[in-house]
């Protein structure tokens, strides 16, 4: 069933040519150089150090690596992260991809 | 963290988190809308954040599932400030004091103005004005509007025709347009008008009392001509009587006009001399040369120092010397008889008053002698006859 809605959202959003993100609640990951990052729709925090974060995600989780790290501002939908900027790295759940 | 100035006005603290358990908190905060901002570490691995106090307060119950405890490290925003102020309770009274005595002072009357006023003196129009309440240092919620106000001062100041009261913020104006009263008739007591010289008369107008003559009636001087008494014996009224009334009067004259006249005339001939003045001597600086004139008139005009108001002792003094020639002329005795009699006529119309006129004039007697026309002259003069004489 959930595989079937997936697929007709999909779909819509190659007919309509909808960004996915909109189209399929992914998260958007906004960053400016390496001094700030904004991610929208992250499903919560997992780990934060000084020098990693680790955030929720639909199907998996989303590391950020770096030094002095700082949530600026976290919302419901959105974290907004300054510091030095090392690395962002995703993980599917069961699998590594850089 | 919404806008700068929206935190402040709400106040907002610094917190650290003590305990395990931080992203935990952090998701719950995070689910209850609760709005955290800069999360960071400290160099000692503590979770820092700011967090607005009504959040604070809601964050509670999460801390105790979350078993963390926060230690709040600084206080910012109005909330605290005024709290602050609120413990300095001579500060914020002196503030208050002040917002309080500018709001007295600004309700107080400072200034009273006149304006407008000549007649009138100014201390009658305060006097009227403290009357209503208007005067310095007077409340003005206690004073009425400006229209009564104005109302009930021109009732308190009869001479003025209007009255106006202008109130701006602590300053008032009255403004006063006086009325132009006619002026006061001297008192008059009853009266008769009487004839002043004998005399025939020829009109007479009464505007008031009863008149005892009539045209061409002969009155002797000091005849009742207009009666200030009303009525018979029994009934009488005493009023002032009021009336023209106009008589031949003859005035004979006696002339002596000289045949040789002698006139002083001006040639033209000046000569100036200038004197500088100290004390109550004069130096003559210019001028010199003697008298160059065997007849002269002088006329002085004296300038002295002014130092402010002051007069000083110095000063100058200018002379302006004229000459003068004596010119005698000789008349025939025709001539000299016409100066005289319009000499005659000039001195009688200026006794006579100025509605007199002169109807004729006969020539009584002429004679020359001693370099003389001598002459008597009667005169036939249309004049007003009446004088006042008061009834006892």
């Amino acid at each position: 069933m959930m595989r079937v809605s997936r697929k007709l959202r999909k779909w819509t959003a190659t007919i309509l040519d909808l960004p996915q993100d909109v189209a399929l609640d992914l998260p958007r990951i906004t960053m400016i150089g390496g001094l700030q990052l904004t991610v929208e729709n992250h499903r919560g925090i997992v780990h934060f150090s000084p020098d990693t974060l680790k955030l929720a995600m639909d199907g998996g989780e989303m590391e950020v690596t770096g030094r002095d790290l700082v949530i600026r501002n976290i919302g419901a939908e959105e974290v907004f992260v300054e510091g030095e900027i090392l690395g962002v790295q995703l993980h599917s759940k069961g699998k590594t991809s850089g | 963290m919404k806008g700068n100035w929206v935190a402040y006005a709400r106040g907002y603290v610094w917190v650290k988190l003590i305990g395990e358990g931080s992203e935990r908190f952090v998701n719950a905060a995070t689910k209850e809308k609760i709005d955290l901002w800069h999360i960071s570490f400290t160099p000692a691995r503590e979770l820092t954040f700011g967090v607005s106090i009504p959040d604070f307060f809601r964050m509670r119950p999460l801390l105790r599932e979350s078993g963390c405890r926060t230690r709040i490290i600084s206080r910012h925003g109005l909330p605290f400030r005024l709290a602050k102020l609120a413990r300095r309770k001579t500060f914020a009274g002196g503030m208050a004091a002040f917002v309080l005595a500018l709001f007295v002072l600004s309700t107080l009357i400072w200034d009273v103005k006149v304006e407008g006023n000549s007649a009138i003196p100014e201390e009658k129009i305060r006097q009227a004005a403290r009357a209503e309440g208007i005067y310095g240092y007077q409340w003005s919620f206690r004073l009425g509007d400006a229209a009564t106000l104005s109302q009930r001062l021109a009732l308190r100041l009869p001479e003025a025709a209007w009255v106006g009261v202008d109130k701006r913020g602590t300053s008032i104006t009255i403004t006063v347009v006086e009325s132009t009263k006619p002026e006061d008739k001297a008192l008059e007591g009853p009266r008769h008008l009487v004839a002043k010289a004998d005399a025939v008369v020829t009109r007479i107008v009464a505007e008031n009392g009863r008149p005892k003559v009539e045209r061409n009636d002969r009155v002797r001087k000091g005849d009742i001509l207009i009666s200030g008494i009303l009525g018979d014996e029994k009934n009488s009224k005493h009023v002032v009587s009021k009336g023209k009334v106009m008589g031949l009067v003859w005035h004979e004259y006696r002339i002596e006009s000289p045949l040789q006249s002698k006139t002083r005339n001006l040639t033209g001939e000046t000569r100036e001399r200038n004197y500088l003045i100290i004390g109550n001597r004069a130096l003559q600086i210019s001028g010199y040369g003697g008298e160059p004139f065997g007849q002269s008139q002088i006329r002085a005009t004296i300038e002295k120092v002014r130092l402010w108001n002051k007069e000083l002792p110095f000063g100058t003094m200018k002379e302006h010397e004229l000459e003068v020639v004596e010119i005698g002329k000789k008349m025939t005795p025709a001539e000299a008889k016409e100066v005289g009699l319009a000499q005659a006529r000039a001195e009688l119309l200026a006794k006579a008053g100025k509605d007199a006129t002169i109807k004729a004039e006969n020539i009584l007697h002429e004679q020359t002698e001693n370099g003389k026309v001598k002459l008597t002259v009667l005169f036939e003069v249309e004049q007003s006859i009446e004088v006042e004489r008061p009834i006892p």
